[in-house]
This record gives structure tokens, C-alpha cells and sequence, in this order.
């Protein structure tokens, strides 16, 4: 039996208003780790901790073993010599992490030429090797800001382990990818354990923990709740939360209420024909879309496969190249949107209280209505003093749903509302938008990457492919979802 | 409720939180205009009263600040002219933000052929050198207030115009805008909650070291004699007039200039960091 490659004994954050828990973890060669948590769990800051790379303001006490080295957690000068070498980190985001200015192949290089000191010829090689390997052989030569988020991510891989570090911590890999590239992450992450190296994963994504496999950690507020092998956390949790988290899995989400209108309802809103490109690019041709009063229609898709610009069309924010979107008679107002990034949907100088003042002033709406919807939405009446950016992204999602039905909207497009909240979050703030919607009648646009999260939730789904070329052929289509 | 009314007064007022080098500076030049404004009241001389057999004085009762070669008082003197450029500061701050401001965000909202536009006549302008537009316009209005004043404000505005374009620009395509249009908010009320909030501080800056380069500019013009006549008390015009009794009143020349020096100085640390 070989000594663990990463040892952490009682390790503690302490200071800011954060405190986390002495925390241990013991991690042998081709071995692997899942923190599973929310936001704000402390699940980076324990990665940050090991790596050395804390904020101001945090301090970390306890022991660190690592390849038998003994380091204590505060000395964070002794730890950077092994970064790269011993050490890595696959950053959150990688795009960000990349420098936008250099080809993707030099920066590979670079790391193999100053990290693990290979001659200039050599690390040429081993970077054409890398790129072969990972599928990059044609993006060598692009910058980051050319390269897909999945692409991003592989090369910000093989330059973080170029070093040939055994230890890899992955904070929050799959944030951002949608589901094939989630998939496509995931198993990059499994070379390191593979090769006989060690791996830290951190995620939100109980999907990603799962097929990772090893151990899962369950944190909760800077404490362990659980921590055992994947399939038994994952499958049978023993604490309240851990079933709490794992219930808001999409594919165990109670079904929503069935759809109760006749089939031969008036659409709130129909397109036929409808074709748009953009930068000369097609992005889709003669497609087909109605969605009927209460109805919820998904939209799933690639990136950049015109799901927002199709959003923005139906709600006469951007106009068509082809094709005719008819309307269900109604005020303008009918027509509403919620957005990815609740912060960014707000302006955040106001009170919440007065955003909602000006809404009811502007349309003269009954102030009766608020209460019983804000209860609906389970939205404090405290939050109303606060600003935008002082409460989470679920309450200002919940906010932003509740600014929006008060005009009793006919069709609303939802772009990803949930992708930035946590699971429990997404599927509190889900459960209650479809449950409202049905109430209403109002037709939900609901744009996902999570194949499991349509199907639970919607009537029908409406995929929209990449790069669709024909137009005799319907490249997109509506179909039943069908339920696994 | 007990959260509420504990969160709330906190954050009460809407203006901008200043730092401290903008608080004492924002202190410094209140005490500047509390000077200007205050001495009439208890010091009635009048600033351009000659009385030839008190001149260059020492401070005394009568003359707290003493006399110029001319034997005004000094003191009414150094408040009048403070008085002068204070209030060109804040008119051509006024004319100069006013049309920025308006130009900036119609380009920047618009976008297209009126962008184009506008942005062509803000490179116009400042591709004529600031103080040769101003002198040009003195030539054709000597001595003329108004002229010192527009033509100074002619080229200041600018700056507002491209910083205010540029933030509007990225506002107009932000959720946070295409939301409030959705909710049918019409385009003032978008200005107001969205636009200006983030444009403010911006401009609080741009006015703050617009207003110093103002009454550089006017000083500096009255110094080599082509902005306002005498007897007029300008600060600049003060230093060229006392320059050749520096020797025999060093007190009396060290004041314009000692005013000069505090009011710039407090007008940019009121300014802060520059934005640009």
C-alpha cells in the first residue's frame, strides 16, 4: 500500500464571516474525491486552501500531506513551488483563465517548456501530442475567444497538466457546458485517476459527482454532512439534507401538473417559416412554433444555435428573416422574458420595493394582487428593502417571475432562469413557475441544457440543431417529450 | 419589519458615496464658496474703489487682506474674483454637461447615422486646439464674458459626450434595460432608473475637473491680458497686476494665487479617480 498522494488532516478556514470545519481527506493514486454542495457551502474555499491560493482574509490552519511532504496550511510560500509540478487546477470558467491574446497550442507550450522544462523542440511535440489526443488537432492555432467553452476547457486542461502534476483539483468543471460537453469534461477529469494520479473534483452537479464515482463529500455551510463511496451517498443519503439535494435532481422532481386545455386552443403565440441568420451564418429555416395557453415548451439546443435569438423573435425584440409569428390578441404587454443572470435583469441602485412601486404606478395594477403572489413565490415582504444584488439569485429570479405576472402575460421566454442557482434553488424556482404558468395560462418558452430538466418538465420540446444547412428539410421540430 | 427599518436608513441617500479625498475635498471648496459669499456681508468695501494714498498696504482693521498697488482691498478683491470663477466654473460645467449628456446618450441609444453624426462633430471640435477656439472667440468679442464662457464650454463638452455614449452604448443592450422595456417602461424612466445611476459618478468626475480646467483656462487667459479688462477682479488678471510689485508686497501677489491653488486643488480631489 503506497502513502496517500494528498493528505489534508483537520484543515479550518477561519475569518470574513466564513468558517469551515475541520475538514480531512485522505486521496491515493488513482483515487477520487466529490465536494458536493451549494453556494456557499465552502467547497472552493477548501480547494483554494489546499492550493494555497485563499483570499485576503482567510486564514487556514491545519496539516497538508502531500506526496509525503508534510506543509502546514498557513505556509502558503512552500506550496507554490509544487504548483503545475505536483499541484494543479482546472480552473472555474476556463475561458477567463486562458490568456486571450495567445494561440492555444503556445499555451500549451509554455507550460511544457517552463513548468516541466522541456526544450523548446520537445514541448512542441508533447503539444501537438496533447491537442491529438484531447481532439484539438485543428485548434491548435486559435485564440481562446475562438474556441467553444467545451474547447476552452480541454486546452486549459492540457496546460494545467502539462507539468505533469498527479494531484488535480477541477473547481466547478462542468459550469457553463451544456450537456454533451458536461459529458465530455467528465471524462477528461477521469485520465488523472486513470493514469495513476489523484482527483479533487468540486461541483454542484450531482450528475457530474455521479459519474465521477470515488468518494462524495456532502457540505453544507462549511460542515460535512455526509461523506461516503458515490453509490451509496448517491443512491440511499442518510441525513435529511443529502436526501433534500439529491431530490432536486431533475429526473426526481415530482411531475408537474398536467396540461389541461383542448387541444384545439388558440396558441398565444404561432410561427411558421421562420428562418434567421446572423453573421452570415444560417441559423435556422423554415421552423415551426406554437405554444398554446399553460402550455411549457422547451427549447434545447447547442450554444449558439439561436435559442435566445429565437426567444427575441416571437417577443418582437429582433425581426426574421422569413416566416410569419402570429400573436393571441392581447395588450403588448403579453409578451414577457426571464433572464439567465437575475442580477443582470435588474438595475442595482433601487430597492426591490421601488422597482415594484414603479410597475404598479406605470400600469395602475391592483396592490391587492402583490401580497397573495408574493406568498405564491414564497418572497419575504422583508426582502423588499433590500437591492438587487443584496439577496441570492433565486430570490431575485422569484422577484424577477413575480414583476412579471403581475402583467398577466400570455407567453413568457424563459432563457436558462435557473442555470446559475443552485439544485435545490432551480427546482423550487421551476416547480413554482410551471405551477403559476398552468394557473394562468400563460405559454412558457423554457430554454434549458438540461435534457433531464426538460423532460420532466415540459409538454413538448422544440430542438434547434447547429449549423442547419437545407432548408427543404425542417432542421428543427417540435415532438413530444418523451417521458424516461 | 424589525430587519427592514434596521437595513433601510443605511443606504437613504441616493448620492453617490465619495470617498475620503472627495469628502475633503468636497469640504475645502465649501469653505472656498462660504468665503466668497460670506465676506460681503461683513467686510463692505467695495473691490474696485481706488484710494491712492493706501497703497500696497500691510493687513490692517480696515483692510484685513491690506491694498493692491491701486489701494483696493484686497481681501473684497480676492472674494469677487472668487466669486467670478466659481460661477464660470459652474456656468460652463452646466453648458458643457447639459449638451454631453443629451448627445451622449441619443448616440449612444440611437446608434447608426446619428452616431455617426454626432461622433464626426465631437471629432471636429477636437481637432481645433481648446485654447485657440477660445482665444479666436475672444478676438471677436474682447473683453466679453460670454464669449470666455462659450467658447470654453465649446470644447469641454465633449468628454461628457464620449463617456456618456460609451456606458449608454453597453447599458442599451443589457437585460437589465430590454427587462424594463418588456415591462413597458417608457425611454425617461429607463434614463432615470438605469442610465443615470450609472452615468452619475462618472460625470460628478468629469464636472469636477471640468470645472478646474475652466478657471485654469480663465486664469491663464486674464494672465497674458486677453481675458477679462480691468478693473474686473479675476485671479489671473490679479497676478499680472501685482507681478511687478512682488518685491515690495509679496502678500498681496501670493493671494490670487494662493486661491487659485485651493480652489483647483479641492475641485480635484472632489473629482477622484479619473474615469477615462
Amino acid at each position: 500500500m503506497s502513502h496517500p498522494l494528498l493528505q489534508v488532516s483537520d484543515l479550518t478556514i477561519h475569518g470574513d464571516g466564513v468558517t469551515i470545519a475541520p475538514f480531512s481527506l485522505s486521496l491515493a493514486s488513482g483515487q477520487r474525491l466529490t465536494l458536493l454542495g451549494e453556494t456557499g457551502s465552502g467547497k472552493s474555499l477548501i480547494a483554494q486552501a489546499i492550493m494555497g491560493t485563499l483570499p485576503q482574509g482567510l486564514t487556514p490552519a491545519g496539516e497538508l500531506g502531500i506526496d509525503g511532504t508534510s506543509y502546514a496550511a498557513a505556509d502558503v510560500a512552500a506550496r507554490r513551488t509544487l504548483w503545475g509540478r505536483r499541484l494543479a487546477l482546472l480552473p472555474q470558467e476556463p475561458w477567463h483563465a486562458l490568456d486571450p491574446t495567445m494561440r492555444a497550442a503556445a499555451q500549451i507550450t509554455e507550460s511544457h517548456r517552463h513548468v516541466a522544462g522541456l526544450a523548446p523542440g520537445k514541448a512542441r511535440q508533447a503539444t501537438q501530442h496533447d491537442l491529438a489526443e484531447l481532439g484539438l488537432e485543428d485548434a491548435g492555432g486559435k485564440l481562446p475567444g475562438e474556441l467553444s467553452g467545451g474547447m476552452a476547457q480541454r486546452v486549459a486542461f492540457a496546460a494545467a497538466s502539462a507539468g505533469g502534476a498527479p494531484i488535480v483539483i477541477a473547481d466547478e468543471p462542468t459550469k457553463g457546458l451544456d450537456a454533451p460537453r458536461r459529458d465530455a469534461v467528465v471524462e477528461l477529469l477521469a485520465r488523472t485517476p486513470q493514469a495513476g494520479g489523484a482527483l479533487l473534483t468540486i461541483t454542484h452537479d450531482i450528475d457530474v459527482a455521479r459519474r465521477l464515482g470515488g468518494e462524495v463529500v456532502i457540505l453544507r455551510h462549511g460542515q460535512v454532512v455526509e461523506r461516503g463511496p458515490a453509490e451509496r451517498i448517491l443512491e440511499a443519503p442518510q441525513t435529511e439534507y443529502g436526501r433534500h439535494l439529491l431530490d432536486a435532481e431533475p429526473s426526481r422532481w415530482p411531475a408537474p401538473p398536467r396540461l389541461a386545455s383542448a387541444p384545439d386552443a388558440t396558441p398565444v403565440v404561432a410561427a411558421r417559416g421562420l428562418a434567421k441568420s446572423r453573421g452570415g451564418r444560417q441559423l435556422f429555416s423554415g421552423l415551426d412554433v406554437s405554444v398554446l395557453p399553460g402550455e411549457i415548451v422547451g427549447v434545447v439546443g447547442p450554444s449558439g444555435c439561436g435559442k435566445s435569438t429565437l426567444g427575441d423573435m416571437l417577443l418582437g425584440l429582433a425581426s426574421h428573416d422569413a416566416g410569419e409569428i402570429q400573436h393571441a390578441p392581447g395588450h403588448r404587454l403579453g409578451l414577457q422574458k426571464l433572464y439567465q443572470d437575475p442580477p443582470a435583469a435588474f438595475s442595482s441602485h433601487w430597492r426591490l420595493s421601488r422597482l415594484l412601486d414603479d410597475l404598479v404606478q406605470r400600469h395602475r395594477l391592483e396592490r391587492a394582487a402583490i401580497v397573495p403572489l408574493m406568498e405564491r413565490l414564497g418572497l419575504d415582504e422583508r426582502l423588499l428593502a433590500r437591492r438587487p444584488g443584496e439577496i441570492s439569485g433565486g430570490e431575485l429570479q422569484r422577484f424577477a417571475i413575480l414583476r412579471v405576472l403581475l402583467l398577466e402575460p400570455r407567453l413568457l421566454f424563459a432563457d436558462e432562469p435557473t442555470s446559475r442557482l443552485d439544485p435545490i434553488t432551480q427546482q423550487q424556482t421551476l416547480s413554482l413557475l410551471v405551477e403559476l404558468a398552468r394557473e394562468r395560462r400563460c405559454g412558457v418558452m423554457l430554454v434549458s441544457h438540461d435534457p433531464a430538466l426538460i423532460a420532466r418538465l415540459c409538454d413538448r420540446q422544440l430542438a434547434l440543431e447547429e449549423n442547419a444547412e437545407a432548408a427543404s428539410r425542417p432542421s428543427a421540430k417540435a415532438e413530444p417529450v418523451s417521458l424516461a | 419589519m424589525m430587519q427592514a427599518t434596521l437595513i433601510a436608513p443605511l443606504r437613504r441617500l441616493a448620492w453617490p458615496a465619495l470617498s475620503t479625498r472627495q469628502r475633503a475635498g468636497a469640504l475645502l471648496l465649501a469653505l472656498l464658496l462660504a468665503f466668497a459669499w460670506l465676506v460681503p456681508l461683513w467686510h463692505d468695501a467695495d473691490p474696485a474703489r481706488q484710494q491712492l494714498v493706501r497703497i500696497l498696504e500691510l493687513p490692517t482693521l480696515a483692510a484685513p487682506l491690506g491694498t493692491d498697488h491701486l489701494g483696493r482691498d484686497m481681501l473684497a478683491r480676492t472674494a469677487a474674483a472668487l466669486r467670478l470663477s466659481l460661477g464660470m466654473a459652474l456656468l460652463s460645467v452646466v453648458t458643457a454637461a447639459v449638451p454631453g449628456i443629451l448627445f451622449g446618450v441619443i448616440a449612444g441609444w440611437r446608434g447608426g447615422w446619428l452616431d455617426r453624426i454626432l461622433g464626426s462633430v465631437a471629432d471636429a471640435c477636437l481637432a481645433l486646439p481648446g485654447l485657440l477656439l477660445v482665444l479666436l472667440l475672444v478676438a471677436i468679442a474682447p473683453g466679453n464674458f460670454w464669449a470666455l464662457y462659450v467658447g470654453i464650454s465649446l470644447v469641454l463638452w465633449i468628454e461628457y459626450f464620449r463617456v456618456v455614449r460609451a456606458r449608454t452604448r453597453v447599458l442599451v443592450a443589457s437585460p437589465q434595460l430590454e427587462a424594463s422595456r418588456l415591462l413597458g417602461f417608457g425611454p425617461l424612466y429607463l434614463f432615470r432608473r438605469h442610465l443615470w445611476p450609472e452615468l452619475a459618478p462618472q460625470v460628478l468626475t468629469l464636472a469636477a475637473f471640468g470645472a478646474a480646467s475652466a478657471i485654469l483656462a480663465m486664469a491663464a487667459l486674464g494672465f497674458v491680458s486677453v481675458g477679462l479688462r480691468p478693473p474686473t477682479a479675476e485671479l489671473g488678471l490679479m497676478m499680472i497686476e501685482l507681478l511687478p510689485y512682488y518685491h515690495e508686497a509679496p502678500w498681496a501677489m501670493a493671494q490670487p494665487i494662493l486661491a487659485l491653488f485651493v480652489l483647483v486643488f479641492s475641485l480635484n480631489l472632489l473629482a477622484g479617480k479619473d474615469p477615462r
